[in-house]
């Protein structure tokens, strides 16, 4: 297990060293006075880049040298050597290392996220449940339908429309923002106000995300339905409620939970899309906000992280998987 | 038991009447059986009258609606509102809001509502919704049709080396997948978009082409769920009896590879395309939304709601400018899913009916 575990982490790193080359090499695209005059530009614009900052990000680019090969692959070992050591550099935008800002602004993605999560599960179990049981009838029609809706729906459209709905029409929640500017509210207050503001974005992300795992709990609920021990169950006569929620769902669970696992680092990423609708302080929001600005140090180190957030995610999937289907080994 | 007894009865008369057994049966090819059961399920015809339906509207509906020129604006003055001065009012508990609202003339007929000239009303510019519909119809469709079929071509050609040489070539091939999976997707395409503000100010590329290149790399990075689907079907397709054959009769390489063992795979690469285009559409209309679409006298779908993320007004007083254009997305991607679907259940061996 130790073994496995060590060599799945070795071959992660190499992963991330290869994404690493990618992000490297495409930020590398940039002509160089374009760089430059970025960096004037928003340095003219009033946000605290020293000389000091530029230059380093000069070096650590290797922007600095002409472009033949050799200087770039120099930038590239620099600039992965910064990396190794969890220094991304710091953002032209904000004024603070890329680190600090990603690790400031991630916990409210994580929170976003972790909600909408935990709704989406409770919601598309259920529902997958009983698509499945009753395959085929009028419930599983409308269900998939609905679900398959979910699917096809732009974020950004259907953000919008519930923002304009639910808040422009009818004013029942605020539109933007995390928390009421005007008022400091306090202790039970407080965390009505998050809630009235979250709910719109969470709504969103939930119908978005839903379908796909009601599919997956459908499709694996259908197959377990049709293996031989829940034939044999039957046959014994036990009841029908029996057979599906102990016999049937609880070999369902393998894939969720495994999934799950997967999914946990990914809470982290951020919504980019549903963030900017709603102008929540997630870390997609404010990686956005960066491109816009050109601001190279964020945009590569928030894709490292979003890299390396992926790579642990299916790295605790397939732990997961071993450990609660035991007939899973692992080599 | 009715049934069974009722083709005894044919088999029966066909013996009786002298008619030779096989004109009597009729024999459907593969293609033929799997279209029935594509056709029987409602849900994909309807995907597909969507699909077909939405492609007429972009590429017939111009001719018919031809009042308006794609970047026609409409020269008949109009007037813009927009909120003057908020005021709240509180009387006997009941707060009251009154909007102050100002008129402004414009020398474009903007923001028009629905009329017999205007099916749709016009836009922010005074364009005709309606026909900028059609033509940012015709973009975002075949960005996204070019993107699944050179995604497509790649991973085949790709896939099909990793299945049939095997070892280092496929080893490699699969390690680049598991890297170009690791890599987020629309974040990746903002570092390129910003590199890309560089080239358009260096004046190399155009500004209209970064959709263009943005969606070519995403064809790039997106092959390897169809390389693992085509190399997992080969493997298991290359040991069998009829590769023996092929071999035995010495056939090229190239050819064992793309006359007989990809279109074995077929099928399910025909699902997969279906399901990609739908998300390809997605991936389009956000880049357009964020503005890294394509440039402004034309347009896409994703690029007409792109104007309520910076005007507040239009998004809460006129749906009808980006309403739409959603509209049309959702219908396109929905419309994909359900045919991707319907192929898939109709490829599927286990399904029932």
């Amino acid at each position: 297990m130790l073994k496995y575990i060590l060599k799945r982490i070795g071959y992660s790193i190499l992963v991330l060293l290869g994404v690493s080359l990618i992000i490297y090499f495409l930020t590398r695209l940039m002509p160089i006075d374009f760089v430059k005059n970025k960096v004037v530009s928003v340095q003219t614009s009033g946000a605290t880049v020293t000389e000091d900052m530029v230059s380093k990000m000069y070096e650590s680019y290797g922007l600095s040298a002409s472009s033949s090969f050799g200087d770039i692959m120099k930038g590239y070992l620099n600039w992965l050597k910064d990396l190794c050591k969890f220094d991304l550099g710091t953002s032209f935008k904000f004024g603070i290392p890329v680190t600090e800002k990603i690790a400031m602004h991630m916990g409210w993605s994580f929170l976003v996220a972790l909600i909408a999560t935990i709704f989406e599960f409770m919601i598309a179990i259920p529902l997958g449940i009983t698509a499945a049981t009753h395959q085929y009838s009028l419930r599983d029609y409308i269900v998939t339908i609905l679900v398959m809706i979910g699917i096809s729906l732009p974020a950004f459209f259907f953000g919008n429309v519930l923002k304009n709905w639910l808040s422009y029409q009818l004013g029942w929640f605020p539109d933007v923002g995390i928390k009421n500017a005007t008022v400091d509210y306090t202790g039970l207050n407080m965390i009505v106000d998050y809630a009235r503001h979250l709910f719109i974005p969470v709504l969103t992300v939930v119908i978005l995300s839903i379908g796909a795992r009601m599919r997956m709990t459908r499709t694996n609920m259908l197959e377990v339905m049709n293996s031989d021990y829940i034939r044999t169950a039957r046959a014994k006569g036990l009841k029908e409620s029996v057979v599906i929620n102990k016999h049937a769902f609880r070999n369902t669970l393998i894939p969720l939970v495994t999934s799950l696992a997967g999914l946990l680092p990914s809470l982290f990423s951020g919504a980019i899309i549903t963030e900017q609708v709603f102008d929540l302080p997630g870390i997609g929001n404010i990686a956005l906000q960066a491109m816009q600005a050109g601001d190279i140090p964020f945009i590569m180190g928030y894709n490292m992280f979003l890299a390396v957030l992926s790579v642990i995610g299916v790295l605790l999937a397939d732990l997961m998987y071993a450990i609660v289907d035991p007939r899973v080994k692992l080599q | 038991m009715d049934e069974l007894e009722l083709k005894q009865n044919d088999i029966n008369e066909a013996i009786d009447t002298d008619i030779p057994l096989d004109k009597n049966v009729r024999l459907m090819s593969p293609t033929q059986m799997l279209l029935r059961r594509f056709f029987r399920s409602k849900l994909s015809i309807i995907g597909l009258v969507m699909v077909v339906g939405l492609f007429l509207f972009c590429f017939l509906g111009p001719v018919v609606y031809n009042q308006w020129g794609e970047t026609e604006r409409d020269p008949v003055g109009g007037v813009e509102c927009e909120e003057a001065q908020v005021t709240t009012y509180e009387v006997d508990g009941v707060t009251y809001t009154v909007r102050g609202i100002r008129e402004k003339p414009m020398p474009y007929n903007v923001k028009a509502g629905i009329s017999a000239d205007h099916l749709l009303g016009t836009d922010e510019m005074g364009h005709d919704v309606l026909t900028r519909l059609m033509y940012g119809g015709r973009v975002s469709l075949l960005v996204s049709f070019m993107t699944v079929i050179l995604m497509t071509i790649l991973g085949v050609i790709i896939g099909g080396i990793a299945g049939y040489f095997g070892g280092i070539a496929d080893n490699i091939i699969m390690r680049l997948c598991d890297i170009l999976m690791c890599l987020p997707g629309v974040p990746i395409l903002m570092i390129l978009s910003a590199a890309m503000d560089g080239w358009v100010e260096q004046q190399w590329i155009e500004e209209g082409m970064r959709i263009y290149i943005l969606m070519f790399f995403l064809t790039l990075i997106s092959w390897p769920g169809i390389a693992r689907l085509v190399r997992g079907q080969i493997l298991s397709l290359r040991e069998q009896e009829y590769m023996v054959a092929a071999e035995a009769m010495g056939y090229s390489t190239a050819r064992k590879i793309f006359k007989h063992l990809v279109p074995n795979v077929m099928p399910q690469l025909i699902v997969q395309m279906s399901l990609s285009l739908g998300s390809m559409i997605l991936y389009e209309a956000t880049l357009s939304y964020l503005n890294m679409g394509i440039k402004a006298p034309y347009t896409a779908w994703g690029s007409m709601i792109n104007i309520i993320t910076t005007n507040q007004g239009v998004l809460k007083y006129y749906p009808l400018i980006w309403v739409p254009a959603g509209v049309c997305i959702v219908i396109a991607v929905l419309g994909f899913n359900f045919v991707g679907d319907g192929l898939r259940d109709a490829l599927d061996p286990k399904a029932r009916r």
